[in-house]
């Protein structure tokens, strides 16, 4: 399974990377919504873990474009946003899985496993 | 109890004058100019007034209040300004004589401080003899304040010498009540004062989900020691904060209320947390990892502290990827507080203090500073039943 990673923190790419990488392809890695979307089209992963605070484009716009465009997408939130408003933003947009920072690796391969499983 | 912010103002500003008047009576006294550096209404719980009074030693006097405002006051030296005074004022006389100098200036000034609040109440305030404090934490504050219930309301200034050696502090603690009639709101707009308390509450409760965060990402032991909020004048936000050098964040976060978040940590701090994210060289330079560890450590802990307000009140507060920042307190404060300055004049500082309850290695303050206007609305808005509500579990939700 490819794995794409958007992120604007160079440190928590690095570390979501060490936790996927052990049992993932990562498809790529961006540091904001207009990347995230342009891999996305570029690599057609199979899940994306998206931030919400990120700079040019926000984590629930890119969610949005990308699930327009591609109504299969899986999208998990990765975010240090606990607000429920953010996260009835989030769904609406499209995703299907929220995980909030900080956080353990055994939740977000769980999460992983529950989104995918549909 | 209705709060006038209007009041507040002019109260803050009668503190202020207060304070200038004690420091002309104190240069009068022993020729060395000093100046008024601080002046600020905080609202906090009592038991956390003690911290005012951590750090050091102390001296000087605390008087009683009775008459159109009761309540205490504690004027203060700390040791280098009690010896200046005594050296002065009662040069080559025993212990007893050079304390008992230290009471009678402190009685002196603290007159001049009260003197304008009787003026402006237009009646009269009587203060008790002066009772001479000497010691740290609550050894110098008055017992009956450290133990009430709820929050109060506290008035103080902090008065500083170019060189350092005649600095003191000045607390007034009112009574709730007799608060109550002194703001006697004069507009519609009042905000009660229990929506104030809670609002505190909320972000003593954000600040102890930051401190959380930082646990859960760096495994350091972590406490909100001092949550507070304070009422300043906007110009003296930098002065508040202090000239410390930190190294931390600073985001912009919008909605309702928006406003500025800078969370600082002294060096060593900020070395360890980092270093337990990621390895560190402590060289002094900050490479992109490290800044980028700190920037993502001050975005978890932005949430943490913001989140609870929005979920109480049922709306969303966005904030900006955060910046890197490694320059003095008011320094980093400077810029913040010009943008704020343009639309009001006075702010809401809320400080809380992160540090572990052991060595005291480890040492975080949060300084949110909310636009005015929008947090008398957030006040407003504030439904009090709703306060316990700042999580929410995104399992419930997804």
């Amino acid at each position: 399974m490819k794995v794409l990673i958007a992120d604007d923190s160079e440190f928590m790419r690095s570390l979501l990377r060490e936790i996927l990488e052990e049992e993932y392809t990562i498809a790529g890695e961006a540091e904001n919504g207009v990347e995230a979307i342009e891999l996305y089209n570029e690599n057609d992963p199979d899940l994306v873990m998206m931030d919400i605070v990120m700079p040019i484009r926000d984590g629930i716009e890119a969610t949005d474009e990308i699930t327009e465009s591609d109504p299969g997408a899986k999208v998990i939130m990765c975010t240090s946003v606990g607000q429920e408003q953010k996260m009835k933003s989030a769904i609406q947009a499209g995703a299907q899985g929220y995980i909030t920072k900080p956080f353990q690796k055994p939740s977000v391969l769980e999460e992983i496993e529950n989104v995918v499983a549909g | 109890m209705q709060i006038d912010i209007d009041s507040l103002e002019t109260y803050n500003r009668l503190a202020r004058e207060g304070a200038q008047s004690a420091a002309t009576a104190l240069s009068a006294l022993t020729g060395i100019e000093t100046h008024v550096e601080v002046t600020n209404i905080s609202l906090v719980a009592p038991s956390e007034l003690e911290y005012e009074y951590l750090g050091g030693e102390f001296s000087g006097v605390r008087i009683g209040l009775d008459g159109a405002l009761d309540g205490e006051t504690v004027l203060t030296f700390d040791s280098a300004a009690r010896e200046t005074v005594a050296d002065v004022l009662a040069p080559g006389a025993d212990e007893g004589m050079r304390r008992s100098s230290i009471e009678e200036v402190g009685n002196i000034l603290t007159s001049g401080f009260i003197d304008g609040w009787a003026d402006h109440l237009d009646a009269v305030i009587d203060i008790s003899p002066p009772t001479y404090v000497e010691g740290s934490g609550t050894d110098v504050l008055p017992a009956e304040t450290t133990g009430a219930d709820g929050q109060v309301f506290v008035f103080r200034s902090r008065v500083e010498s170019a060189s350092g050696s005649l600095d003191f502090h000045i607390l007034l603690v009112p009574e709730r009540e007799s608060l109550v009639e002194a703001l006697d709101p004069a507009t519609d707009d009042a905000i009660p004062f229990e929506k104030l308390e809670v609002f505190n509450e909320m972000t003593k409760s954000g600040a102890e989900r930051a401190a959380e965060n930082v646990t859960t990402m760096t495994g350091l032991e972590t406490d909100v020691e001092v949550n507070r909020m304070r009422f300043v004048p906007i110009d003296a936000v930098p002065a508040t904060v202090g000239d410390r050098r930190y190294v931390g964040t600073v985001m912009e976060y919008t909605g309702k209320p928006s406003g500025y978040l800078a969370i600082l940590f002294d060096r060593p701090s900020a070395e360890a947390v980092v270093d337990a994210l990621v390895p560190m060289e402590t060289d002094g330079e900050w490479g992109e990892m490290e800044q980028s560890a700190m920037k993502e450590l001050g975005n978890i802990m932005t949430s943490g502290f913001i989140d609870g307000w929005a979920n109480v009140l049922e709306s969303s507060i966005d904030h900006s990827p955060p910046t890197f920042v490694s320059d003095m307190g008011t320094s980093i404060m400077s810029p913040i507080v010009g943008r704020m300055a343009q639309t009001q004049e006075h702010a809401f500082l809320l400080d809380s203090t992160i540090q572990t309850d052991t060595d005291g290695v480890f040492r975080c303050e949060l300084f949110a500073l909310p636009d005015g206007a929008e947090l008398r609305e957030v006040l407003e808005e504030l439904l009090v039943e709703r306060a316990d509500q700042t999580r929410v579990d995104p399992d419930e939700v997804f």
